[in-house]
């Protein structure tokens, strides 16, 4: 027999036990009918008030004094509107609310003091009128509790009366609405109520009466009077004592004492949801966005490394060792400095050795002499060409060897004297420069590197090969993106990766070749989820990463969610978040931080 | 047999606890409208024309007399929004817009009982 058989006997009161249990399991579909959310518990110090929303329109009251006090912001992206117009359907007929300097919306409320005190919400109609989106919105304002009148009852029994928000309050009434169909249903959820309360006291005065009992039926069967009666007036004085403290530890003059009066601070309430005032969230800047579930692709990252574009850059190198030397303009230019193509950066005039002078001088001693014969020979030959004594010809090559030998002994001095000129092979800004006045400079040493800091590339290692057409972002450390267009990928292995190039699109500014960065790079695998900007993704004490959902007008609920990067600004949650919720993407640091 | 008793029993007390919570009130009511909820009431909206009708029910769908209540339907036609004072005549509240409010109008509808309690109800 299996172990979960029971016997037929059992079996049916285990169906009626799991029959009866079915009314108190806490999942209720309760399709169609709203009677109120299950209310989010609220603090002490949350002064009352009332929220209604709509597909384009969230909107808040607070009763402040003799006014009413509204912030209307979008729904969807929790921005403040200031230039709206709203139309107040009160107690007093229609009203219109004035905006204030401060982003809010007032409304003169005298009707606020004149109220029955047993009125504990509002019910208004607002017709919210922004540029072209009109919406009307039905607004239950939890109201102040009215002073007691003296002598009421201390509201032990109803620890939420003053704070019961809107909602619950417009419950309260509707549950009475459905006072004849169901005291069995409040009666089980009565009971339901207190044992998910798990008081701890109601329980230890069910077991003490069970044991003073038991100990009085077992005297009595021994026939024991006096320890009968004696447990009789201990059993009494126990009662007696406990509802005399019950009423000394809860007078209501000093809970009113102790109450401290309603500030709208934001906070973090007993549930771990945050409660932040409408006021708090404009200084905070928080906005919001609609989580939508969309297939992306899949992105590696790789680790990457800014390098100048190949084509817009270029070096400056000696090709003979000599003495480096200022250009004409007489300084070398200076790192940063910008320069064209063909601009002469620096000269460099080549050392003479002493052998080499020695023979350069005998050389220039032979050609000085050459030339003076043939000079003479020259002028001779002038005089005697007239009279046909020497031929045109003979004329002729003395001279053309004349010229040979002098233009031999110019480029001889030339030599001596001029030095290489190093010129600037592209335009550009000098990103390295090595040049002091009178350093020797050895053949192909770098003296300038030139670089457009307009043109730069990233060079990243991949381990998979990428598809051409794939787009990508870098992301820099100090968080911004940058969008690429792939270049082209070597096929030479390198630290068993291949090099992959991709140029910067739009503005480099501010970026220095050999820069880290982080370059993301789609795949042709797709995977959906929602996308979300990083910023929304917050990291907890404990390690995990949250999303703040906006729930409700002044509520914000942590969500622990799993991410994955998606590309240089946004994630991908791939768990953890329901499409539709609003999703803060800005300021969910500072929500973070409330306490 | 006493078994078949305590089965008869739970089944006797808990159906109406599953009774209730599957009971759904939104929806098209009997006079050819749309019902909500509006406070501790149903209504249900008619619109023909430029006439706007309102019925009140309690929370069991009875109706409910509209003498001492008055009310107020906020409806947006073409983007504009149309205020419309109800009173009560005969078994409804009822009252006159300025312009025509078309099938369905959304808007939200607003009655303030006898008790000066005021309860809205939202029609999408």
């Amino acid at each position: 027999m299996s172990p979960f058989r029971l016997p037929a006997a059992s079996r049916a009161p285990a169906a009626a036990l799991a029959l009866l249990a079915l009314p108190f399991l806490p999942a209720r579909a309760h399709e169609g009918h709203d009677h109120g959310a299950p209310q989010p518990p609220v603090s002490k110090t949350i002064a009352p008030r009332g929220e209604a929303a709509s597909a384009a329109f969230e909107l808040v009251a607070i009763p402040r004094g003799d006014a009413l006090v509204l912030y209307l912001d979008r729904f969807a992206t929790a921005e403040p509107i200031t230039d709206a117009t709203l139309e107040v359907e009160t107690p007093d007929g229609p009203a219109r609310a004035e905006a204030s300097p401060d982003g809010s919306y007032r409304l003169p409320a005298p009707w606020l003091a004149t109220r029955a005190s047993k009125d504990d919400h509002l019910d208004l109609v607002v017709t919210v009128t922004a540029g072209t989106d009109l919406d009307v919105l039905p607004l239950t304002v939890a109201l102040p509790k009215a002073a007691e009148p003296k002598g009421a009852e201390p509201k032990g029994a109803e620890p939420k009366g003053a704070e019961l928000k809107g909602a619950e309050s417009a419950r309260a009434g509707h549950e009475a609405g459905h006072a004849g169909e169901g005291w069995l249903h409040r009666l089980a959820e009565g009971l339901t109520g207190r044992l998910s309360a798990r008081d701890p006291g109601a329980g230890l005065a069910a077991a003490g009466g069970f044991v003073l009992g038991l100990a009085a039926m077992g005297l009595m069967r021994a026939g024991r009077r006096a320890p009968v009666l004696a447990v009789l007036v201990l059993a009494a004085t126990l009662v007696l004592g406990a509802t005399a403290f019950a009423h000394d530890g809860d007078p209501p003059e000093t809970r009113a004492a102790f109450v401290p009066p309603p500030t709208d601070l934001a906070q973090r309430l007993a549930d771990g949801a945050v409660f932040v005032p409408k006021p708090t969230q404009r200084l905070l800047s928080l906005r919001t966005q609609v989580a939508a579930e969309a297939a992306f692709r899949r992105t590696v990252s790789l680790p990457g490394r800014i390098i100048p574009d190949p084509n817009a850059s270029g070096v400056v190198q000696s090709s003979v060792g000599g003495r480096l030397a200022p250009p004409p303009s007489g300084a070398f230019p200076r790192l940063g400095t910008k320069v064209r193509a063909g601009e002469v950066l620096a000269l460099v005039a080549p050392p003479v050795q002493r052998v080499d002078l020695s023979d350069m001088r005998q050389r220039q001693g032979e050609l000085d002499q050459q030339i003076a014969i043939v000079q003479r020979r020259v002028d001779r030959y002038q005089k005697l060409s007239p009279s046909g004594a020497v031929s045109q010809v003979q004329l002729d090559e003395a001279q053309d060897e004349l010229k040979g030998l002098k233009d031999r002994r110019t480029a001889l001095d030339r030599i001596r004297q001029e030095p290489e000129v190093l010129t600037a092979p592209v335009g550009g800004v000098i990103a390295e420069a090595a040049a002091i006045a009178g350093q020797m400079a050895a053949p192909g040493q770098m003296v300038f590197q030139i670089v457009d800091p307009g043109k730069l590339w990233v060079e990243a290692l991949s381990f998979d090969v990428l598809t051409p057409a794939a787009d990508a972002t870098a992301r820099l450390a100090d968080g911004r993106s940058l969008p690429l267009a792939y270049q082209g990928a070597g096929l030479a292995d390198r630290n068993q990766a291949i090099p992959v190039q991709f140029a910067i699109q739009g503005g480099s500014g501010g970026l220095r070749v050999g820069q880290f960065v982080t370059v993301l790079a789609a795949t042709d695998a797709e995977q959906s989820g929602l996308a979300l900007p990083r910023a929304s993704v917050v990291r907890t004490a404990n390690g995990q990463d949250v999303v703040y959902a906006h729930t409700a007008a002044e509520r914000y609920e942590a969500k622990p969610v799993r991410v994955a990067p998606l590309d240089g600004t946004r994630v991908l949650v791939e768990a953890g978040l329901q499409p539709g919720t609003r999703v803060v993407v800005q300021g969910a640091e500072l929500l973070d931080q409330v306490r | 047999m006493l078994q078949r008793f305590l089965t008869a029993g739970a089944l006797a007390i808990a159906l109406p606890f599953c009774a209730h919570q599957a009971c759904a009130h939104e929806g098209n009511g009997d006079k050819g409208g749309r019902i909500v909820d509006a406070g501790p009431y149903h209504i249900e909206l008619v619109t023909k024309d430029r006439r706007v009708e309102v019925w009140v029910y309690d929370a069991k769908e009875k109706a409910v007399s509209p003498a001492g209540f008055k009310g107020t339907a906020i409806l947006v036609v073409g983007g504009k929004p149309a205020r419309v004072v109800l009173t009560p005549a005969e078994a409804r509240l009822t009252g006159e817009a300025e312009v025509s409010l078309g099938a369905n109008p959304k808007g939200v509808v607003q009655i303030t009982g006898p008790d000066g309690a005021a309860a809205s109800g939202k029609f999408n």
